[in-house]
């Protein structure tokens, strides 16, 4: 009898399941909905809530003024997100799911490479229209020239050439570049281009290697490069958990030469991990918490999600999915072709953090669909970050 | 799914089970999955659709290879080298996919039967980890042949097989007719001789052995099938999902087709066709509940596991005999 | 590459940096041959205990600012008593069931890392550092966190074998082991003997996750590779066998710091996983269990 009892339990959990997701379903009028894409499990789960974070602010911010007036209709903007489990299949379906049970036509998300292709590989046909980040150029570089989707994020071809030139003038006696990468998408696609520029500028990288995902001790790693005898060590594009561990080791094993990721932001991360061994680590920097116009942003953040630490990404996110729907407004319709035609011919609106937009990519990818973002070198003074020096991507 | 248990269970608690209900129970599920398509032609249904059976012959293969009393965990290392193989074929050498498809089926089972004589002599524990290690090299390679198979990266852009297949609709037959037939394979081999001799292993193998059954070749060729059958999934999911990845084949998805065989049930062929029903949707059901959907996941499975150890076919199995029990009560 | 390991000053660093590692590896993977030896579970959620052993020292020695070797202790402890719930709840479904007991322990290991994620949010922190200073000894370079985790290990591993070899309590754990009918026909209480067991692995595994987040870095899913290197150093140990553990953690780490510094990452990951393979072919329950 108890056994009766507990299988039919399982089935009616099952079953429940199964009508509140049906009853999920059903929508409303008067709402535009707004899909998300995004990584809420496995490795990637900070950069998912990153982009469902940045994309809550910024729409809370338009549903505050009465919501988005879009020719005669007023919608007050939901997203929808859903994850991705940081790969590939997991963009399909996330993608496939929202355009056609949600009938979604905008997206926002995801980031990271695998998720990124895969998401591409369902908007582009269906016309959706995608604001997404991932490191790898084919992203954007392909044959039918991107038409829909928008890359809302700096990636190393766009921040690379400007930083690599003020690190050859802050640094002109040293030579010798390490890299140590992940061999993950990210990794494998990031660490030539790095190669490439920083021996454009006249550096040597005299030591480079993957290691496998997951990887905690790299002790016997940085023994290596250092054994080769370097002068730099460039962190790279590595996930902020990785960055700080790779930081932390190298200062342990007594490495007193330059410390410095141009490859990604992971700073905070750093400095809660590594501690005063991140004194005088200087950092690619996505964004500036300290200056004024972040404090609203930093603020409404704090307010809804906690005290935490707030991922680099956040920003770009809340910026993009700002973009996005001032295009809406502006293109007074629904249709992806014309707010994808407004979106392109939106340079100087400014969404707040990061001033006049710009448009770039056609040298590099064919179309100008690369959002390009003032950046910053920062430093790490005594546990706190310090900016050293704003600068611009090329327009190219 | 829970349809389909609750009527079995309602069919077969008045009478003895005998084959008729259950035959008439499998045309009727053959018959719903053939024709609601045509009914029903909603896109996000049938992309889950199809991945569902195509998760159904993975998790049908490796039944095979678990009904031995095997465990393995580089399910998806196998699948993996099919899927390489067709895209790569199709891709660079230009091959149709009617010759990739059957090559990629090949190259699992190559590599299968490379290392099958070795690994099978191993037993149960034993065999679980050198699987699970063997995986983990095959998706190493995957990530760092990068000349081959484009590295972490992965390859992107992968066509469908024909024009025809761009349509879900065609695409959901295509994996349905793969499914079928190897299913359908799988119940033959369960059914005939080879299949007592499997079950025989899984009870006791030294038993077997002495009987003068010829054990290693026998596990050996059982090994070989279902390699070839879940290269035969990585292939047609590669071009179903446009892009791989050596992520798409790490051990988290070597995991869930064992997750599938044991959430189903491990003794009944039934098991791992509910498994991969029950897991492929089991995420979509729990999608709104963005934050807390892995929690609930991963009570399911402890709750699954912990109240039916036989997996799900044994729901309806208790429900039967409840209802046949109470039943017998009410008249006393 | 010969220059390097010729060199004296190399190659003492790669063995600090592999006892460092294997004493880590140890601790863990410890925790996970008891539960397996004595209940026959493959405790896929041990990573998990790690990481909750991690937030404990956290609060008390981040927070509560407790003298770091009573926190150190208090925080195992703690998670190890806690855990007692999870064993009268999960853990009892799937005592002697190999297969199930790794398909509900996965879902328990998911399950408790997506509930950090919603207490304590993603992101990677460290536990603030109880010792900073770094030894130079001769040209060696040794971190003092890592010799404390060295010497915490070592105590603690000697102790656990004392428990087991020489006490009424550990007897009566070997004899559940080796046969449960028979040792409950002795009259001991199978179910005291497995709720002790269960307190001691998972003391072992919490406390190794402490000194993990302290010297790597604390997150939900920092649980995710002290578990594989515990699966492979058992594989190699031999299941079951505390020795085997030793000796498994002990070659696992320094062929890691060997192998990685003379010939790099990708190398040192195909050979170490070839060999445990090769090893498990020729000597299948490893090499220190004894054979079914």
């Amino acid at each position: 009898m108890r056994q009766v009892l507990r299988s039919a339990l399982v089935a009616a959990a099952v079953v429940i399941a199964g009508a509140v997701w049906l009853a999920g379903m059903a929508g409303a009028a008067e709402i535009l909905q707004i899909g998300g894409i995004g990584s809420l499990s496995g490795g990637g789960t900070a950069w998912g809530l990153a982009i469902q974070r940045g994309a809550e602010i910024a729409i809370d911010e338009v549903n505050a003024k009465g919501g988005l007036k879009v020719g005669n209709e007023t919608y007050t903007v939901k997203l929808i997100m859903y994850d991705d489990a940081y790969s590939g299949q997991g963009g399909t379906t996330a993608a496939t799911r929202l355009i056609t049970e949600d009938k979604v036509r905008f997206i926002v998300g995801p980031i990271g490479s695998a998720p990124v292709l895969g998401t591409v590989a369902v908007t582009t046909p269906a016309k959706v229209l995608l604001m997404s980040d991932g490191y790898a150029p084919t992203i954007l570089k392909n044959d039918a020239k991107s038409p829909y989707n928008f890359r809302v994020t700096n990636t190393t071809n766009e921040f690379m050439p400007a930083a690599v030139k003020w690190m050859r003038q802050h640094f002109p006696d040293k030579n010798r570049v390490g890299i140590l990468s992940t061999n993950d998408a990210t990794g494998q696609s990031v660490l030539p281009l790095m190669k490439k520029f920083y021996e454009e500028a006249g550096f040597k990288v005299t030591f480079q290697e993957f290691f496998e995902r997951g990887t905690q001790e790299f002790t016997p790693l940085l023994t290596r490069m250092l054994a080769s005898g370097i002068d730099i060590y460039e962190v790279d594009g590595n996930s902020p958990g990785d960055a700080a561990l790779l930081v932390k080791q190298i200062r342990q094993l007594g490495f007193t030469g330059a410390v410095i990721q141009i490859g990604g932001p992971s700073i905070e991360e750093i400095i809660a991990v590594a501690g005063p061994l991140a004194d005088g680590f200087l950092s690619y920097d996505m964004f500036d918490f300290g200056a004024s116009a972040a404090r609203q942003f930093i603020q409404a953040y704090h307010k809804k999600y906690g005290e935490g630490i707030i991922n680099g990404q956040t920003p770009a996110f809340y910026n993009g999915t700002k973009i996005l729907l001032e295009a809406i407004r502006r293109a007074g319709s629904l249709d992806t072709a014309k707010v994808r035609d407004t979106l392109e011919h939106m340079e100087g609106y400014d969404a707040g953090l990061y001033g006049p937009l710009v448009w770039g990519g056609m040298k590099n990818y064919g179309v100008n669909h690369q959002l390009l973002l003032p950046f910053f070198i920062t430093e790490v003074r005594d546990g706190k970050t310090q900016p050293l020096i704003q600068l611009r991507p090329n327009k190219e | 799914m829970i349809d389909d248990t609750a009527a079995g269970a309602a069919v077969r608690s008045g009478a003895a089970a005998l084959s008729a209900p259950r035959w008439a129970l499998a045309g009727l599920t053959a018959l719903v999955m053939g024709v609601w398509p045509l009914v029903y032609p909603h896109s996000f249904a049938l992309h889950i659709g199809t991945l569902v059976l195509l998760y159904c012959i993975g998790a049908a293969s490796l039944h095979l290879v678990a009904r031995m009393g095997h465990i393995s965990l580089a399910h998806a290392a196998f699948m993996g080298i099919g899927g390489y193989t067709s895209v790569l074929l199709v891709m660079r050498l230009g091959w149709p996919f009617a010759l990739s498809l059957p090559a990629a089926a090949g190259a699992a089972a190559l590599l299968g039967l490379a290392i099958g004589p070795v690994l099978l002599r191993l037993s149960g524990k034993y065999f679980v980890l050198v699987t699970f290690l063997f995986g983990e090299i095959v998706r190493m390679v995957f990530s760092e042949w990068r000349d081959l198979t484009g590295g972490s990266n992965g390859i992107f852009n992968i066509p469908r097989p024909y024009p025809l297949f761009e349509s879900p609709v065609a695409y959901y037959y295509l994996a349905l007719g793969a499914m079928a037939l190897c299913v359908g394979l799988c119940l033959r081999l369960v059914r005939s001789e080879i299949g007592r001799t499997m079950d025989a292993l899984r009870e006791g193998e030294q038993l077997t052995e002495c009987s003068g059954v010829p054990v290693l070749r026998i596990k050996v060729t059982v090994f070989v099938i279902a390699c070839a059958m879940v290269g035969i999934q990585g292939a047609l999911q590669s071009h179903f999902v446009h892009f791989i990845s050596p992520e798409s084949f790490n051990i988290f998805e070597s995991l869930n087709f064992v997750v599938m065989n044991v959430i189903g049930g491990l003794t009944n062929l039934l098991g791992p066709l509910l498994g991969a029903l029950f897991l492929v949707l089991l995420p979509e059901l729990l999608r709104d509940y963005v934050n807390l959907q892995r929690v609930i996941y991963g009570i399911i499975l402890v709750v699954v596991m912990a109240f039916l150890p036989g997996g799900l076919v044994e729901l309806g199995r208790r429900l039967r005999a409840g209802g046949a029990r109470l039943l017998g009560r009410g008249e006393g | 590459m010969l220059n390097m390991m010729l060199n004296p000053i190399i190659l003492g660093q790669v063995v600090v940096n592999g006892l460092s590692l294997s004493s880590i590896y140890v601790l863990v993977a410890m925790g996970f041959t008891l539960l397996f030896g004595i209940m026959r579970v493959v405790n896929f959620a041990h990573g998990e205990f790690a990481m909750l052993g991690g937030f404990a020292l956290l609060f008390l020695y981040g927070q509560l600012k407790l003298p770091f070797f009573v926190a150190v202790l208090l925080a195992a402890a703690i998670v190890a008593v806690g855990g007692l719930v999870l064993e009268r709840l999960v853990f009892r479904w799937f005592y002697q069931k190999m297969f199930q007991s790794m398909i509900g322990l996965l879902g328990l290991s998911i399950a408790l890392t997506y509930s950090a994620v919603l207490i304590w949010d993603v992101h990677a922190r460290s536990i603030p550092p109880a010792f900073t200073a770094i030894l130079r000894v001769g040209g060696l370079i040794l971190p003092l966190d890592r010799l404390v985790v060295f010497g915490v290990s070592i105590v603690v591993l000697v102790l656990f074998y004392l428990l087991i070899r020489h006490t009424r309590m550990g007897l009566a754990m070997r004899a559940t082991a080796q046969d449960l009918e028979i040792a409950e026909v002795q009259g001991i209480n199978s179910t005291r003997i497995y709720q002790l067991a269960f307190v001691v692995a998972i003391f072992m595994t919490a406390l190794a996750g402490g000194l993990y987040g302290q010297v790597y870095s604390l997150s939900p899913f920092m649980g995710e590779v002290p578990l594989l290197k515990a699966f492979i150093v058992v594989i190699l140990g031999g299941m079951g066998s505390i020795p085997g553990a030793a000796i498994g953690g002990l070659i696992l780490g320094m062929s890691e710091s060997f192998l990685a510094t003379f010939f790099g990452s990708a190398v040192s990951n195909f050979a170490s996983f070839g060999v445990v393979i090769l090893l498990l072919i020729v000597r299948p329950w490893g090499l220190m269990g004894t054979p079914e």
